[in-house]
């Protein structure tokens, strides 16, 4: 029989629609704002990752302008071959300045990042242990390597030490690996603790600060700085296409680190390098957040105001320490149900369902913005209450 | 699609334990004249009401049970209907007979659940008739269950079969244990491991998209922890290696043609068979012959026990011979969200000691990936 080498794409997405786990697309009509248009209705958004709104901030705007008009709208090349401009080498070392690292290395995306250096940092007969709730670049990264994998319990600095003591023994090198923001609960990882035991155990330390960047830390300088441990972990890994409002992944540490993956990251080598309005907006960015401080103080005026709200309300928001505020509601159902009612209110947020979270821990996941005004923040808070309260949540 | 499910309810079940007596086979005279009264119904009613008032709302399920106090009282007095009474008894004294005829029934029934309310008893004498044709759940008619068939409380274990009847679990190996009554009689106390038989388990996930997981068999896990031990093996070349008992290890053992047993304890080197179904002595001298060894354990029954439970072969003399850094825990996913803690009676305070002072073991869950568990011993 000849074989029908295309019937697996229609049959494996009919399944996925048929049993609801297909993407239904939001169409975003204008840019990603506090106030947007999404499928034709206007939302408070409540769901984007531009926590400090600088995706629309003119200096940044106005950067990306002039860097296309004075060097075109692409690189050319990949890095290694002839896509590194001043700009890109400009961009890296103002960022390793503001996080108070030796040095830094721009990657196409955060994905890009931990799929290309994560494999190179082990090998077999090395070990790698991970915070159980990691995030999927990270998983997918670790799977790139033949290394044996160990898994402690969320943010459990005993279950993390005992996972040390045994692989001490057994393995030549051993690399810890955690979130630095954890994007279902907005909690942060106990980074002073970590690279205290890993320095105890000779182990490397590696952050995903994709959420922490721009938002936690003394001028958003990220988990390195909230915990004044600037320049001790090995590698801070992170990304543009958050607060930073562009996009782009970044590692930052030492020099060695970063002649070593600039070598060895197969993402970074065979993959073009960023457009020059990229690298100019990325450099705005670090400009923006070097000079003008009022972006993350709204950012954590308007978390603080709306996490405290919340709560008297009655929901359960977790253990957010962060922008991240999961509005916990029980089974995976309520959490759909009140995601849509919100959205025909107004207010976009989604919902996270079993199994990315347990099964009655299904939630709403919202994230501030620095752009959102007080009374925008009441508008969502009313809508929170008044279907809450219609959902029996509280 | 309509759930078909078989309902049992051994009323005698856990009589002796309020009187502190093991067991009710052969004493329930003694308990009842000690005062204890039937505890299983009881039980049982309050699962189901459970069930009934948070879950049932659009569960069409199809009940088979027996009369009377073996089943049909209890969904009766939880405000159930759909009934079909299958089996009724002889005797108004029940006995392990009556489950067991009234187990055939639903056998022929072809039933796709079991909920039996009951002892550990009641599961081994379940699991003689089914075997693992038909999946089992126990609510617990006591305190402490062993047979890993048991929901934690009668809570869980009406959340457990909600989610069956949604498909939301699937059906994976459970431990049916019980007390040797012959060893007891003699004074000695100790739970062996009767069967394997199926039960109703979380799947384990993995996540393909974003947002969306797909579940992996257990024995796509089982692959996975065989591809893990084989590397093991191969690696410490001149290493015994004690295999102990329960469907996991089994599997492995059957994946790399090893001849096992599924209940016992067996000896391989170089990735053959070198002693089967062998007791504490055999192991003993295997481990004179042997210089180097290590012994592959995984969880097993209600509680998740390592050692103590089912295998007393690995006696304490056993276990120091071969150390307990040389322990291998493996367990499926599945399993450890059943009992998230590992627990050990190994039978010598010394030895106990050793174990608790670890706080936390490593077990292996995939090929090359292991977690840390929390270790519970039973005298610390
Ligand atoms: C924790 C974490 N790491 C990495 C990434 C990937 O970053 P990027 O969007 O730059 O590829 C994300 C984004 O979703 C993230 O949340």
């Amino acid at each position: 029989m000849k074989r029908n080498p295309n019937a697996f794409l229609n049959e494996e997405y009919g399944e996925l629609v048929k049993k609801s786990l297909d993407w239904k697309l939001r169409i975003l009509e204008t840019g990603s704002t506090p106030h947007s248009v999404v499928d034709g209705k206007e939302v408070i958004m409540l769901c984007s990752n531009n926590y400090l709104n600088l995706s629309n901030h003119p200096r940044l705007i106005q950067a990306a302008i002039d860097a296309s008009k004075k060097y075109g709208a692409g690189s050319g090349s990949v890095r290694p071959i002839a896509g590194t401009m001043k700009l890109h080498m400009e961009v890296e070392k103002r960022l390793a300045k503001f996080k108070g690292t030796e040095s830094s290395l721009i990657y196409q995306t955060g994905f890009a990042a931990n799929a290309g250096l994560i494999p190179q940092l082990a090998a077999k007969g090395d070990i790698i242990i991970s915070d159980e709730l990691n995030h999927g670049s990270i998983i997918d990264g670790v799977r790139l390597t033949k290394t044996d994998r160990a898994i402690y319990k969320h943010r459990n600095m005993v279950e993390l030490e005992k996972a040390l003591n045994n692989a001490d023994k057994k393995y030549n090198r051993i690399l810890i690996i955690t979130d630095g923001v954890f994007s279902m609960d907005g909690d942060i990882a106990p980074m002073d603790k970590i690279v205290k035991l890993g320095s105890e155990y000779g182990a490397m330390t590696y952050v995903d600060d994709a959420h922490g960047e721009g938002v936690i830390g003394p001028d958003g300088r990220g988990i390195g700085a909230h915990f004044g441990i600037e320049g001790q972990i090995d590698v801070e890994m992170g990304t543009f296409s958050k607060a930073y409002g562009v996009v782009g992944g970044l590692i930052a540490g030492s020099q060695d680190l970063v002649n070593f993956a600039y070598n060895k990251s197969r993402t970074w080598l065979l993959s073009g390098s960023h457009p020059p309005a990229v690298a100019a907006a990325q450099l705005a960015a670090i400009d923006v957040l070097e000079t003008e401080p009022e972006h993350v103080k709204n950012l954590w005026n308007n978390t603080n105001y709306f996490k405290k709200e919340l709560k008297s309300m009655g929901f359960d928001t977790g253990d957010s320490e962060t922008p991240i505020t999961p509005v916990i509601v029980g089974e995976s159902s309520i959490a759909k149900e009140l995601s849509n009612l919100l959205f025909g209110e107004g207010v976009f947020a989604l919902p996270i369902v079993f199994p990315m979270v347990a099964r009655d821990k299904a939630r709403i996941r919202t994230m501030m913005n620095a752009g959102l005004k007080r009374e925008d923040l009441d508008f969502a808070l009313e809508k929170f209450e008044k279907l809450g309260k219609k959902l029996d949540i509280i | 699609m309509q759930s078909r499910i078989g309902f049992i309810v051994n009323p005698i079940a856990g009589m002796g334990g309020r009187v502190g007596l093991k067991g009710t086979d052969g004493v329930l005279k003694k308990a009842v004249e000690l005062g204890a009264k039937p505890l299983a119904p009881k039980k049982a009613q309050e699962m189901l009401k459970e069930f009934v008032s948070n879950f049932s709302k659009n569960e069409g399920i199809k009940w088979f049970t027996c009369k009377g106090d073996m089943g049909s009282n209890e969904l009766q007095n939880a405000g159930i209907k759909d009934i079909e009474i299958v089996y009724e008894t002889a005797d108004k004294n029940t006995s392990a007979e009556d489950t067991k005829k009234a187990c055939k029934r639903f056998l022929d029934l072809d039933v796709d659940l079991i909920l039996f309310c009951g002892g550990d008893g009641t599961a081994r004498d379940i699991f003689e008739i089914v075997d693992n044709k038909i999946p089992i759940l126990g609510i617990p008619s006591g305190v402490k269950m062993h047979s890993g068939a048991f929901g934690i409380n009668t809570s869980a274990t009406a959340k457990m079969l909600h989610e069956f009847v949604n498909k939301n679990l699937t059906i994976g190996d459970v431990e049916i244990m019980d007390l040797d009554e012959d060893l007891y009689r003699k004074g000695e106390w100790n739970i062996r491991l009767f069967g394997i038989a199926k039960g109703i388990v979380e799947p384990t996930y993995i996540q393909v998209g974003k947002s969306f997981y797909e579940s992996v068999s257990d024995d796509e896990i089982k692959d996975e922890l065989t591809e893990h031990i084989i590397d093991e093996i191969e690696q410490n070349n001149d290493y015994l290696y004690i295999f102990g008992p329960g469907g996991t290890i089994d599997y492995i053992a059957r994946k790399m043609n090893v001849d096992n047993t599924l209940l016992g304890i067996d000896a391989v080197y170089k990735k053959k068979l070198v002693g089967k179904d062998i007791n504490e002595k055999k192991i003993l001298k295997l481990l004179d012959k042997y210089q180097n060894a290590k012994v592959i354990l995984s969880p097993i029954g209600a509680q998740g026990f390592i050692l103590g439970r089912g295998n007393l072969q690995l006696s304490p003399r056993v276990i120091k011979r071969i150390g307990v850094d040389n322990i291998i825990v493996i367990s499926t996913p599945s399993k450890l969200v059943h009992t998230p803690v590992i627990r050990v009676d190994a039978g010598d305070k010394t030895l106990d000691k050793q174990f608790a002072d670890l706080e936390y073991i490593m077990v292996v869950t995939g090929y090359r990936f292991s977690r840390v568990v929390k270790i519970q011993t039973n005298n610390f």
